[in-house]
């Protein structure tokens, strides 16, 4: 028997999953380490083999591949706790990276400050070199500029070096050539340069991502140093993988070259697993939303596609490297409930985070929160929190209620509960539209997908506000992106700026850039990761816009329309695209057009595991019904006593009517009276709305 | 009808979502980079009588006049609004606040009874008058600057006034501006589809009182945050220098803010008469300016809608420099923005002095215009990049540096540098902190910057408008002014010899040769405190990032030296 293997390392819990050769599945969580997280990757690993009932070495030996998502990276942005940084620039140009374009996001807060800056003012170096906007050297870069920053660089202890000049992207041979020297000359310093993390146009975007790399990158390499130690001494002969932030997954040796791709690393998963599952209903739009102890990330999927993005930022600092675009905001377990000074109740985005976490957590929590909220309503078991492993104080989380919030209001606390309720709700649908609506989509047309524990007590909420008829709770929810790395596939990312109206453009340099970044993704594909080239496919993208606009819209092309120059092609769906984004093209009015860059997406598929599903049968769900239990009922605004039902008996095809509660060890369920529920032949839930049920939709039978 | 209170939370949070997503859109679909770039515009949401619902304010100054127009929409239209309307407006002398700022409004209709209105109004490339892009030193009547747009319906029960738009268009120089104000009626169209969907969902009564509840409730924070204020009558004084005909003239804006427990009266009665130029101010842009300047002075998080605005009341009477009598020119007055916030921060500074900051650096700009070699086209650029200088330091907090003026408090970005290169002939020689700009203090004003470009192309156009190139801002307590605001050419050896042309703070050079070096230094903010009691640690840090001078440090900070 052979396994494959994802883990997804978050600040509480470590997620694993294992799926057998035969399609068995084992879902776990443990306890993480955040001193050295390796230590709790490890321990996963010996959990998981003694409930596959095989001894470690063997179980070790059985894994094909394993692919981890890690926070390594955010958390060192998040808590600025990256490495020692210095920034090697232009002449003139010192302050870009602090600078920012000059943007205070909250205009009128005098006491909000800027963002520390990744590499401080005096460890940026500037030479005197310069480089046109058209790549002409105006003047010539000179090695011997280095020898004194060289010398301030060993002399301040920097750990990591990142270098960004002017117009590098129109002719990076200064950048080279600074990159060579400085490599040669600090030996054991990290060195990066934006040519080749991202040689595209848009100096503080680029100066940006490259310092990100830089910062991040020591600690990356670092923890996936030590991480490939640990598994060779356990004897792990197979495949490690890591997941980017576009969704797709490369060795660790590719990440330790950029390690920035790494940032969204965990929650790129959960858009990648949605692709996954709602395939198997027969969508091919769904969004996907997690919920945490303190965030909420929302993320869609567009023709069984993740969508990325370009205009990422982590805690303020900008990442413009292609991302999986994902909404989120300050809705989790923890958000904590309070008033304003008008009176009015008020949700986050301050969590109370793990520690002291929820009030009914009893460890040492003061303020209410929505988990306490949840308990109050009923949502929550306060005996079966976690399967039991914690139990839930309910008289505190009251009290709480009562003393912070309900007093004030004038409202009982579960009045008070209920309010929070809904008010978090309303929130987080917010976040929806923001990811659906403001991108031009209709969320009404997708299938929603709950990933966390308690994102599946909100759904049946949020969904009816924003009028989407069905939403899944999969089978494994309660780690989603854990699931979700073993469905991704190996991706990079190339690009290459090439600014030109497309009247001017040169067919040859066209094609040659294309061709280029191909033969730089086949070789870490075929040469550096193994994948057989029938398994390769080659997305092109073209940054484009209307001669006049400033933002570009990224289009989507084929490689043949690429390779053959199918221009006219090619202009036909960039005015579908604008229609479609913005309301309106100008195909009519003849406007002319203009490229800015050109990207390669190069993919290696990967193989994927079989989840194991049971034949449905017409079962009812009446066995499974383990109480009966009040819990707030929203559209009837009442506390009403519904059935629980235990969602880990094995009712494959059964029909549960709502309102209900269905509890698993790891995840909740709240079904409204709008809603009825489907369980399929994996075990997950298939809520739907009783009115406007999707005709033709079954469950489909085992093949 | 009994309030739900939390649906009144719920309403707030709705309405702000869609004035976002008015804003998002606008920002995607605009072409002036004005709009899309410095996102100088607003959107909004009114109720049926013009109420503020919510808006998204990018650009706060020119945010707080579309209430005003929209009741001035429905006075004169009275019965005859209908569904389908969309009316636009840049009236400065209807409550417009500024030419080149145009609004289009949009009614909604639930039911055959208009439920609200939705607007958008940004700031236009191009507006007619006798210089492109609106700014004319020269203007001393508003026709000179300006087409002026009073209310008038673009379409009419959903249909399309075409000779209406002819007639608009025929009088603006650039088609581009067609293609704004049509992303701004896509704008409204999104927010009538979603008010009109939300009034649906609750019901017009649950609608009505909830609405007032939440302004009810807004008002509530707003008065909370007014008592805080000890009662009196406060003064404060700032100066304008040059009106941009008469060299060395001076005018005073003068504040007299009364505070009554939950009341507060800024009264600017006293300010000199209007200017013979275009140095004035309008009711409407006056106002703006002293909400946003106040607004940063209380609770950031307060909802924006009528409420807020309710215990605010404005004394600015017609024929001062801050209201210019028709049919004065006006287009400067938006930026007379940062001495009214001077005024308001020096008068309330001894009643509230944790709640003040020192003086921000005053705006002073610079637009070129001009052919561009590589793509033979012509080229309009407000050197947003050079223009942002420091905002003043508060109790507890340095300024923010680079941040620009205080009308757009960090919301007006910088030009990507090499997208600069490419949509100009010019060459960025130096955009960097200027060391020692950060006016001394316990608290350090906001950095300055010093900006190099290598004007090519040739025949360049520059028009120049703004202040602070006279009297330098304020330190408080102790705390010390920064330097000045600078523009200076350096043309090359073979035209005029190579002098150096600094111009006026309202200015207009043209022909300008290829090779002129464009030289600006844009000021820090004010210092707060003793510079002597800064954390010495800072001091240090300060004196290692090379943002103070060594001198500075002794001799300033006092920080003592090997």
């Amino acid at each position: 028997m052979k396994y494959n293997v994802g883990i997804d390392i978050g600040g509480t819990f470590t997620d694993l999953i294992c799926v057998s050769s035969e399609g068995k599945t084992i879902v776990h969580k443990t306890l993480s380490t955040p001193e050295d997280s390796s230590i709790g990757f490890i321990n996963g690993i010996r959990e998981v083999a003694e409930m596959a009932g095989q001894s470690f070495e063997l179980f070790v030996s059985s894994i094909d591949t394993i692919v981890h998502g890690t926070t390594v990276a955010t958390n060192a942005l998040l808590t600025l706790k990256g490495a020692k940084t210095a920034l090697v620039t232009t002449k003139g140009f010192r302050d870009a990276l602090e600078m920012r374009r000059g943007i205070r996001e909250e205009q009128y807060n005098n006491h909000y400050r800027n963002v520390a800056p990744l590499a401080p003012r005096y460890l940026r170096f500037t030479v005197d070199e310069r480089i046109d906007a058209e790549g002409k050297v105006l003047k010539r870069f000179d090695e011997k500029d280095l020898a004194p920053i060289i010398k301030k660089i060993r002399d301040e202890q920097v750990e990591s070096v990142a270098v960004c000049f002017m117009n590098s992207y129109k002719n990076s041979a200064h950048e080279k050539q600074a990159l060579r020297f400085l490599r040669k000359n600090l030996k054991g310093i990290f060195v990066t340069a934006s040519f080749e993390v991202l040689p595209s146009i848009r100096f503080y975007e680029r100066v940006s991502t490259t310092a990100v790399s830089a910062f991040v990158g020591p600690i990356v390499a670092k923890y996936l140093d030590n991480l490939t130690n640990k598994l060779k001494s356990i004897k792990f002969k197979g495949t490690l993988l890591i997941m980017q932030s576009n969704g797709g997954v490369v060795v660790p040796d590719q990440v330790k070259k950029n390690p920035a791709v790494t940032v969204l690393s965990g929650p790129a998963a959960a858009p990648t697993a949605g692709a996954y599952y709602s395939q198997l209903l027969g969508y091919r739009n769904c969004i996907t939303v997690d919920m945490g102890g303190t965030s909420f990330d929302a993320a869609i999927v567009i023709e069984n596609q993740c969508v990325t993005s370009t205009e990422g930022n982590i805690n303020r600092y900008r990442i413009a490297l292609p991302s999986l675009d994902i909404v989120t905001i300050g809705a989790g377990g923890g958000s904590i409930g309070w008033i304003n000074q008008g009176g009015l109740l008020q949700m986050g985005p301050q969590s109370a985070g793990a520690l002291p976490g929820p009030v009914c957590y009893g460890r040492g929590g003061k303020i209410p929160t929505c988990t306490d909220a949840d308990l109050i309503l009923g949502y929550l078991n306060a005996d079966f929190f976690a399967g039991g492993k914690l139990k839930l104080d309910k008289k505190e989380a009251e009290k709480s209620i009562k003393d912070e919030l309900a007093s004030k209001l004038g409202l009982s606390p579960m009045e008070t509960a209920a309010g929070m309720y809904r008010i978090i709700n309303s929130n987080m649908a917010q976040g929806v539209r923001e990811i659906s609506v403001e991108r031009g989509y209709d969320p009404r047309e997708f299938l929603f997908i709950v990933a966390g524990g308690a994102g599946s007590i909100h759904s049946s909420e949020i969904c009816k506000e924003l009028g989407i008829p069905m939403f899944l709770v999969p089978n494994v929810s309660s780690i989603f992106c854990a699931a979700g790395m073993l469905l991704g596939d190996l991706k990079h990312d190339y690009i290459r700026s090439y600014f030109t109206s497309f009247k001017n453009l040169d067919q040859k340099k066209f094609i040659a850039h294309y061709n280029e970044m191909k033969d730089e993704g086949n070789k870490a594909l075929v040469i550096e990761e193994g994948v057989s080239p029938d398994r390769i496919a080659l997305y092109p993208i073209l940054d484009m816009r209307y001669v006049g606009q400033y933002h570009e819209v990224q289009l989507e092309a084929t490689w043949e329309d690429v390779v053959n120059f199918r221009m006219e092609k090619i202009f036909d769906l960039f005015h579908k695209e604008h229609n479609r984004q913005f309301g309106y093209s100008l195909k009519e009015e003849g406007t002319e057009l203009e490229l800015i860059n050109v990207r390669l997406r190069i993919v290696g598929t990967t193989e994927r595991p079989e989840f194991q599903a049971t034949n449905i049968k017409p079962v009812t769900a009446k066995s499974a019904i383990k109480e009966h239990r009040e819990v707030y009922i929203p559209e009837l605004n009442v506390m009403k006593l519904v059935p629980v039902y235990d969602g880990d008996k094995p009712i494959f095809g059964a029909k549960i009517d709502g309102p209900c509660m269905i509890e698993k060890i790891t995840t909740s369920v709240f079904v409204s009276g709008n809603y009825n529920c489907l369980v399929d032949g994996m075990g997950s839930f298939i809520v739907y709305d009783k009115k406007t049920f999707p005709k033709g939709f079954q469950l489909k039978k085992k093949k | 009808m009994k309030i739900d209170k939390i649906l009144v939370s719920i309403f707030q949070r709705a309405f702000k979502s869609i004035t976002d997503e008015m804003s998002i859109s606008l920002t995607k679909t605009t072409r002036s980079p004005i709009l899309c770039e410095a996102k100088d515009f607003v959107t909004g949401l009114y109720d049926a009588s013009g109420q503020m619902l919510e808006q998204t304010e990018n650009l706060p100054i020119l945010s707080f006049s579309l209430g005003p127009v929209c009741k001035v929409i429905i006075a004169q239209y009275g019965n005859d609004i209908h569904e389908g309307d969309v009316i636009i407006h840049n009236d400065v002398f209807s409550m417009g606040n500024q030419n080149n700022d145009v609004a289009i409004f949009k009614p909604i209709f639930y039911k055959n009874t208009l439920v609200g209105w939705a607007a958008a109004k940004g700031h236009q490339a191009d507006i007619g008058g006798a210089v492109q892009g609106g700014y004319n030193p020269n203007a001393t009547e508003v026709w000179q600057e300006a087409l002026r747009i009073p209310a008038v319906k673009l379409y009419e029960k959903g249909n399309f006034r075409k000779d209406v738009w002819n007639l608009i268009f025929a009088n603006i120089r650039l088609q581009m501006v067609q293609e704004d104000i049509k992303a701004q009626i896509g704008a409204c169209t999104l927010g009538e589809r979603r008010l009109k969907a939300f009034v649906e969902k609750y019901g017009q009564e649950t609608f009505d009182s909830h609405k007032q509840a939440l302004f009810d409730s807004t008002e509530k924070m707003m008065r909370s945050e007014i008592s805080n204020i000890p009662n009196g009558v406060y003064e404060g004084k700032s100066m304008v220098y040059y009106d941009g005909k008469h060299k060395g003239s001076k005018f005073q804006i003068h504040a007299i803010i009364t505070v009554k427990k939950e009341d507060i009266i800024f009264d600017f009665s006293k300010s000199s008469p209007q200017t013979k130029g275009f140095v004035n101010g309008i009711y409407t842009s006056t106002c703006s300016a002293i909400t946003l300047t106040f607004l940063q002075m209380v609770n950031p998080n307060i909802p924006h809608n009528e409420g807020m605005i309710k215990p605010l009341k404005y004394i600015v009477p017609e024929g001062t420099i801050l209201n210019a009598s028709y049919p004065a020119a006006t287009t400067f007055g938006n930026h007379l923005c940062p001495q009214v916030a001077d005024s308001i921060f020096k008068a309330l500074g001894p009643a509230v002095p944790e709640r003040i900051t020192a003086g921000w650096n005053h705006l002073l700009c610079s637009l070129f215009t001009g052919l561009h070699p590589r793509t033979g086209k012509k080229y309009v650029d407000i050197c947003f990049l050079g223009l942002k200088g420091g905002s003043g330091a508060m109790k507890g907090d340095d300024g923010y540096d680079h941040i620009g003026m205080i009308d757009a408090s960090g919301g007006v970005l910088d030009q990507d540098y090499e997208m600069y290169e490419q949509q100009t002939p010019h060459l960025i020689l130096q955009h960097e902190y200027l060391c020692d700009s950060g006016g001394a203090g316990q608290w350090r004003g906001g950095l300055g910057t010093v900006t190099q470009i290598l004007l090519r192309g040739g025949d360049t156009t520059m028009v120049v408008f703004g202040d602070g190139d006279v009297e330098p801002n304020y330190g408080l307590f102790g705390g010390k002014g920064s330097v000045l605001n600078k523009i200076e050419l350096k043309y090359p050896k073979n035209y005029q010899g190579g002098k150096k042309l600094i111009p006026m703070s309202k200015d207009m050079v043209h022909g300008i040769p290829d090779g002129t070096k464009y030289y600006q230094v844009a000021g820090g903010g004010g210092g707060y405190g003793n510079p002597k009691k800064r954390d010495k640690l800072v001091v240090a840090t300060d004196l290692k990032n090379e943002v103070i001078s060594k001198e500075a440090a002794k001799n300033i900070y006092g920080l003592k030296m090997k």
